[in-house]
């Protein structure tokens, strides 16, 4: 064992333990430490800071530099050298201007403050009612986007005007000299001005092609119109006046053909108690317009033409005429209830359709002209100038740009190298030719691939007038001097055909002629001067002859639809359409529009793949998509193209079909069109692909879309599906689908039943059993049982509230949108959202419909069963939500602070400086309103690239009057008592009382539909106090008892139970 | 009392001084501290009467203007921008003498002033004259009054007698007085510390002398203390409890200071930044009596008082190119500013903004409108500015802190009557509220009607 006690030493002296190694031994350390000289005074002073004066050191240097940093900052105030008249800091003045980009029209008001453009709301007096969608009331946001191209380039360098026009002229010179033609390419021209302009650049180079290329064709209509009328019209449709509607495919609310103006038709036939119209909508996807169907069907793409054929054939088997010889199958006793509802509302009805393909717009046709609708729901006297472009024309133009035939091209307000399905093509085309340019805000993928670009202005810099459908005359007018060295478009062409005529001018004297040619009444001058100030002018015109065709061959029709027919296949069929937010993609860098939440998938910042939950079933996908639970990813191979993108499972896609919006990919080859229409990492930097480009969000669809008897369809056949290992995170703002019967929240009734039943047979009033000393337990009403006084808010002052129609609510996202802008809400990029921390004051919350019921258990519980999944064909409720304003708000009570407390006029109110950020008041809130600010969105660099206030320009958006809310705070919907405060003190300024309607939320105001009333309710006669004294009122969650100021409408669907 | 109907804001000027100095005197630092505002109503109360005078004098001349035109008010509203009551020329002639002038032709004086333009061209030749010696200044505008108005101000223009300097420095003067005897105090004071402290030391002194004396008498080795620090020691030791109450006192008055100290983080009452030109409000406010919202416009109409733009200096300036004080060289600092020519007498064209130092500062989070105080509350610029016509340079007067406003807020009455929009409030107050009012017992100040909630200033 001696190999255990084995004893190892240090050296010799260990080994014989000398004394001076034990004296050693015994200290610690082997020399003496110095504390005694240390902490000396003499050695304090030479050998520098002990840690006592470490500490006191640090203490005083914290002391002073928090006293030094509370010195006053200096401040400085610039004013004016000489103040323009018509402003006052600090005073906001509005402009009547119109919005149009190919795609969208609406005639707005801009709020300026200080001469910067920060809102943009509808303009109650003009052609569009008011209505603004999303895409519209961004579009301020735009304006700011550094992106923008802000000088002339020419070769791939800046350069100057002189220069690039001297080089433009040449050119054109040049090409006419050679016999060579010059293109043109433009979206649909609304403007007379500009058109007049247009004809006088073809008269100075004669060999000039001005062909029209839009995002979206309407070509199939105009050419179905041409067949059966003789002229190439497109008819406006008047969905104020149709009692009965069906639209096949057509997402009327949305992007089809001028949403603006159909969302406020449609809305004035959506009230249940002045008449609601029967809607009917045949569609592949769950579109915006067919989520607010009273009846949805949903179709195959290539059942589109079969549909609208049997629809046809059921109206003509009674109302007589030549039927269609096509195979309907059973869509003839599918569509016979539509037919016969047509039929009904003869002369009130209107079908639309949104196919591609003429013979199948000739159906459309045949349908509205058998029913009587040309004259009353379609209107051909009147016709829309959108939609301009013609096919064969964009087919021959194409043809004629990759045989060499152009010398020179001008392309402006068009990005067709991105939207058209043939973009390669023109891009291979554009190549051809000697000279091109680009006139656009973006170095786009049209404008990288030209020889030079004319940067233009944004529409917020611009003079330009638009006749959008004949008769109704809009001015755009500048209500910001131009941001970088741009020049409008008509300014260019002005330019280039050798004007020195401004197009300020040039317009003038087109509207001084027109003033003149249509004989109006009053001085040239004030009409100018009248119509510039409300924005509008129409005038009335001798309504155009038009010749029907004496009896209307279904020859073209029944060749459209079974080419379509013979599309079908075993495969899926991929129906493209536009997103709610980005459009055509052209707002696919603005942040505002990415995070909005898609209407009906609740999805932000991304594009995806919706399927059928049941074909994903099938295919072992993700059904399940949430914060840890990511979206399976898909190949779908499309001819020889093929694209891998997540799939999101959407109850109401018809089986066996996808569906994928266009408009993302945007920038595929690091064209820089603004750094939000790109994706960020979890840190917030740009993601980068292997070749260090930044990546787009979403794929590029848009030449996928195939081409049905040589025109191009918004559709795709025989596309397989295949899954791949792979999985994506998507932010989702709402993971839970229904509303689990809790009728409370949403309150649904029938048209039959609201019209002829009594109140409490659709909106009862919640009890709750108290107990009595006679009775032992009875019933009361929930708003006699109180556990503490209430805030004397009723009949005292004013009391604002909010009534919310859900029956005309059709989720477009303008209110969300439209309260970004107006109260600095910040932007949280994609990884935030997914974390459900996203800002927005207002959300939209959307329901299925369940098939399942709740059934009471023995004991009186309720077991849910299946009632999370929803219906394959569900029907929807948009459900806007923000805070409640309670007057027994539950999360007044829980602050520690006080920083939530209420007001005497019914609010609400959050004080962000006195809150100190517990989320109690969140925690305690039924309604799950209230935001926490988690980060510094301002100035944290995660935010840099998807939050505009950390942007030099993008933060000329925000508004002055709204506090930018800082990390730690709690925040929500404040009724925007700013412009409360601000209608208060006009009615004491001028010594009057407040006019019902005259303050607005932001809410309210962007409304599309006037769903979102606002108003006092103490004001007897005020709109909102007749909406909350209404049957249809109700507040949601009222058993709880929170009393909220805010009503809610029940929604009432024109539907029997069995039909929807 | 003689003068006050013609001359009210001097006599609200005084008592407001009176005021100042009371509060100064009685202020604690920390304005959240209820203290304070018992402080100041204290003020008020003690003020009451001289209060009730001054309102008084201000109703009876609020009441004469009703019954005839005021001169003077109508004189700064409509003529002081370019006239002087005096024969010193302004932006147009000195108005003394102006009756005799047109001595005879009464009706055509009338009309001069109510359409100058109808005048010159009926062909006048005194009027023409006129015309040509103030060219520079363009022709008079026309002005909004009627024949009775006209006679007001010329009857103000003869009475006028310039206000005499002595009177005007009186207050200064007293103030000045004030100050040396707040001066003389510290100095009494110190004097008597010092002569108690060496009477102390002397004291001491004399007594460990008589107590060694007394134990050399004994034969004793003294072992008292020898020096202040062992006498202090044992005078310590003989009175703990004194001593432990004076600690605790002391911790608490440091205590208490640093917490007011923390509390005024933020506050610049005074603030006085140097300005990129040397404007005076004395001078013009003051002097030449200008109207606070003829070069403040935007006060009347929005949220910011605004700082004038220089072509509203333009509006006097061209004409008035040297000034009592600095004589040309700050106004010619305007005229770099709009690129006038002084030569020439036109502007070149190149303008070079000026970079005023922001005096008020209010925090981000605060919302504060102008127009609501001003138009609806009818509340004089002074209030929260102070005497601002007092000034050569502008500094801040008020602490502007929350507790200042609400305190205003509390105690202002809110201007109910003659506004229709009150009127409609008036049916939707409580009953007891209504009661109160009505009868008269109780005014219905802004808190009442939620002015100091949150969101009335904070959104």
């Amino acid at each position: 064992m001696a190999s255990m006690n084995k004893k190892y030493w240090k050296g010799l002296d260990h080994l014989h333990n000398t004394e001076a190694f034990t004296a050693q031994a015994n200290k610690e350390f082997s020399e003496e430490v110095p504390v005694e000289d240390f902490l000396a005074k003499q050695e304090k002073e030479s050998a520098g800071t002990s840690r006592r004066d470490f500490l006191k050191f640090m203490g005083f240097s914290i002391t002073a530099a928090t006293v030094a940093a509370c010195e006053t900052p200096v401040i400085k105030s610039i004013p004016y050298v000489n103040k323009p008249e018509d402003l006052t800091p600090g005073v906001a003045n509005y402009y009547a201007s119109a919005y149009y980009d190919g795609m969208d029209f609406a005639n707005v008001l801009v709020k300026t403050r200080e001469g910067r453009p920060i809102h943009i709301k509808g303009n109650k007096g003009g052609f569009t009612g008011g209505a603004v969608n999303a895409r519209i009331n961004s579009s301020v946001l735009e304006l700011y986007n550094t992106a923008r191209v802000q000088e002339p380039w020419l070769n791939g360098e800046a350069t100057t005007w002189g220069k690039l026009d001297a080089k433009v002229v040449s050119e054109l010179e040049k090409a006419k000299a050679a016999g060579k033609r010059i293109a043109v390419i433009t979206n649909s021209v609304v403007s007379p001005s500009a058109n007049k302009l247009i004809a006088d650049f073809k008269a100075k180079y004669e060999l000039v092609d001005h062909v029209t290329i839009d995002a979206v064709s309407y070509d199939a209509i105009r050419t179905a119109h041409n067949t059966v009328l003789g002229a190439r019209v497109l008819p406006f449709y008047d969905f104020a006046k149709a009692k009965t509607l069906v639209a096949v495919n057509a997402d009327f609310l949305n992007d089809w053909v001028y949403p603006t103006a159909f969302t406020k038709g449609y809305a004035a036939m959506r009230k249940p108690e002045t008449g609601l119209s029967k809607h009917y909508q045949i569609e592949t996807n769950m579109s915006l317009s067919g989520s607010n169907a009273d009846v949805r069907m949903t179709m195959k793409p290539s059942e589109e033409g079969v549909v609208l054929a049997a629809i046809y054939n059921n109206i003509a088997a009674k109302l007589g005429g030549e039927t269609i010889a096509a195979n309907v199958g059973d869509w003839k006793q599918k569509t016979a209830k539509i037919a016969d509802d047509l039929i009904a509302a003869k002369g009130s009805s209107l079908v639309v359709s949104g196919s591609k393909l003429a013979g199948v717009q000739e159906i459309v046709v045949a349908i509205n002209k058998t029913l009587g609708n040309y004259g009353t729901t379609v209107d051909i006297n009147q016709p829309l100038n959108i939609g301009q472009q013609d096919d064969a024309a964009v087919a021959q133009l194409l043809k004629d740009l990759n045989a060499g035939a152009y010398g020179a091209a001008i392309i402006a307000g068009t990005n067709p190298v991105y939207t058209h399905a043939q973009g390669n093509e023109i891009l291979k085309g554009l190549s051809k030719v000697a000279f091109s340019v680009a006139v656009g805000e973006y170095a786009d993928e049209t404008a990288a691939n030209c020889t030079a670009i004319a940067p233009d202005h944004n529409y917020l810099e611009s003079w330009k007038d638009a006749e959008v459908r004949v008769g109704e005359l809009s001015l755009t007018q500048p209500a910001i001097q131009p941001l970088y060295k741009t020049r409008q478009f008509e300014d260019s062409i002005l330019a280039w055909t050798g004007s020195a005529d401004s197009f300020h001018s040039y317009m003038k004297a087109t509207w001084k002629s027109k003033h003149a040619s249509l004989g109006l009444l009053g001085l040239a001058d004030d009409f100018w001067h009248q119509s510039l100030h409300d924005g509008v002018a129409s005038y009335s015109s001798a309504a155009p002859s038009y010749t029907w065709v004496e009896s209307w061959n279904a020859g073209n029709a029944s060749v459209a639809v079974k080419a379509l027919q013979q599309k079908a296949s075993e495969n899926f069929e991929i129906q493209f359409y536009h997103k709610v937010g980005l459009g055509a993609g052209n707002h696919a860098a603005n942040p505002w529009l990415q995070e909005m939440p898609d209407p009906i998938t609740k999805v932000t910042w991304d594009n995806y793949a919706t399927m059928a939950p049941a074909d994903m079933a099938e295919l072992g996908l993700n059904l399940e998509i949430g914060q840890e639970l990511p979206a399976s990813v898909v190949t779908l191979s499309v001819g020889s193209e093929q694209i891998e993108v997540p799939v999101f499972p959407l109850p109401g896609q018809a089986s066996k079909t996808i569906g994928l919006a266009l408009g993302y990919g945007r920038g595929n080859n690091g064209e820089n069109i603004g750094k939000s229409a790109f994706q960020t990492a979890e840190n917030g930097d740009h993601k980068k692909d292997v070749n260090g480009n930044l990546m787009p969000i979403g794929v590029k669809v848009s030449h996928l879309q195939q081409a049905v008897n040589g025109s191009v369809v918004a559709a795709a056949f025989g596309a397989a599906v295949a899954k791949t290992e792979k999985e994506y995170a998507l932010a989702c703002t709402q993971t839970h689908h229904t509303v689990m019967g809790r009728e409370s929240v949403v309150k649904e009734t029938s048209l039959a039943v609201f019209q002829h039943g009594h109140k409490h047979e659709y909106n009862h009033e919640h009890t709750l059993p108290v107990h009595s000393a006679a009775n032992g337990a009875e019933d009361k009403p929930v708003t006699e049982v109180d556990l503490w006084d209430a805030h004397p808010v009723e009949d005292i002052g004013h009391r604002w509230g909010m009534s919310i129609d859900l029956s005309t609510c059709i989720g477009c996202g303008s209110c969300i949108t439209a309260c970004h802008s107006e109260n600095n809400v910040p932007v949280v990029g994609k990884d935030e959202v997914r974390r459900s921390r996203d800002m927005h004051w207002m959300r939209i919350d959307r329901y299925f419909s369940s098939e399942e019921e709740k059934v009471r258990k023995a004991g009186g519980d309720f077991d849910y069963g299946l009632m999370e999944e929803p219906e394959a064909n569900p029907s929807v409720v948009h459900m806007p939500m923000m805070c409640q304003h309670c007057n027994h708000a539950p999360c007044e009570t829980v602050c520690p602070v006080a920083a939530t407390t209420h007001s005497n006029e019914g609010l609400n109110q959050m004080t962000y400086n006195r809150c100190i950020g517990t989320r109690y008041c969140a925690n305690n809130c039924p309604y799950k309103v209230r935001r926490f600010n988690w980060f510094n969105y301002k100035a944290y660099r995660k935010f840099t690239e998807v939050n505009p206030s950390q942007d030099e320009m993008g933060r000329l958006v925000l508004n002055p009057d709204v506090t930018v809310r800082s990390r730690g705070v709690m925040e929500k919907c404040s009724l925007c008592v700013q412009r409360i405060q601000a209608g208060k003190l006009d009615a004491k300024k001028e010594g009057r009382p407040v006019k019902d309607g005259e303050v607005q939320s932001a809410c309210a105001e962007a409304c599309p539909t006037n769903a979102i009333v606002f108003g006092d309710l103490n004001d007897k006669n005020s709109e909102i106090r007749k909406m909350a004294d209404g049957d249809r009122a109700y507040n949601v969650l009222e058993e709880v008892g929170t009393r909220p100021n805010i009503y809610y409408q029940v929604k009432v669907r024109n539907a029997e139970h069995s039909e929807a | 009392m003689t003068d006050s109907p013609q001359n009210p804001t001097k006599y609200v000027s005084r008592n407001t001084l009176c005021i100042k100095f009371a509060v100064t005197k009685l202020r604690i630092r920390n304005p959240l501290n209820p203290n304070y505002m018992v402080s100041l109503s204290r003020v008020n109360v003690k003020c009451a009467p001289r209060f009730i005078l001054v309102f008084a004098a201000l109703l009876f001349s609020s009441i004469s203007l009703f019954a005839q035109p005021n001169g003077e008010m109508l004189f700064k509203g409509n003529c002081a921008s370019c006239h002087r009551p005096t024969e010193e020329p302004l932006t147009g002639p000195g108005l003394k003498g102006v009756q005799e002038r047109w001595a005879g032709r009464e009706e055509l004086l009338y009309e001069w002033v109510k359409n100058p333009q109808k005048v010159l061209n009926s062909g006048d030749a005194y009027a023409n004259k006129l015309y040509s010696e103030w060219k520079a200044s363009g022709v008079m505008p026309a002005q909004a009054v009627n024949n009775e108005e006209i006679d007001a101000i010329l009857a103000y223009v003869a009475s006028y007698t310039p206000p005499v300097k002595a009177v005007a420095d009186n207050g200064d003067g007293g103030e000045v007085v004030e100050a040396a005897d707040a001066t003389m105090w510290y100095v009494v004071t110190a004097l008597l510390l010092l002569i108690l402290v060496v009477a102390i030391f002397s004291l001491a002194s004399a007594r460990k002398a008589m107590a060694m004396a007394v134990a050399r008498e004994k034969g004793q080795e003294y072992d008292g203390p020898n020096t202040y620090a062992e006498v202090f020691g044992l005078w310590v030791r003989r009175n703990k409890l004194l001593v432990t109450f004076l600690i605790v006192a002391a911790l608490v008055g440091v205590l208490r200071e640093g917490w007011y100290g923390l509390a005024g983080v933020g506050v610049y009452e005074g603030y006085k930044p140097e300005q990129p030109i040397w404007f005076s409000h004395k001078v013009h406010a003051g002097q030449n009596q200008i109207n606070c919202v003829y070069c403040h416009n935007s006060a009347e109409k929005s949220k910011h008082a605004g700082i004038p733009t220089a072509n509203i200096c333009m509006n006097c300036h061209t004409a008035v190119n040297k000034g009592s004080i600095t004589g040309e060289k700050e106004i010619n600092k305007i005229y770099a500013a709009v690129g006038w020519d002084k030569e020439t007498r036109s502007y070149t064209g190149e303008t070079q903004p000026i970079k005023w130092v922001k005096v008020h500062n209010l925090p981000d989070h605060v919302y504060f409108n102008h127009s609501q105080h001003v138009v609806v509350g009818e509340i004089e610029c002074q209030e929260c500015h102070g005497e601002v016509e007092k000034m050569d340079v502008a500094q801040q007067h008020a602490p502007l802190t929350m507790g200042w406003c609400i305190n205003c807020h509390r105690e202002t009455e809110v201007k109910m009557a003659d506004n229709g929009y009150y009127d409609e409030i008036h049916n939707r107050l409580t009953k007891e509220e209504l009661k109160k009012y009505l009868n008269g017992d109780e005014r219905i100040t802004a808190s009442d009607l939620g002015g100091i909630e949150c969101a009335k200033c904070h959104y």
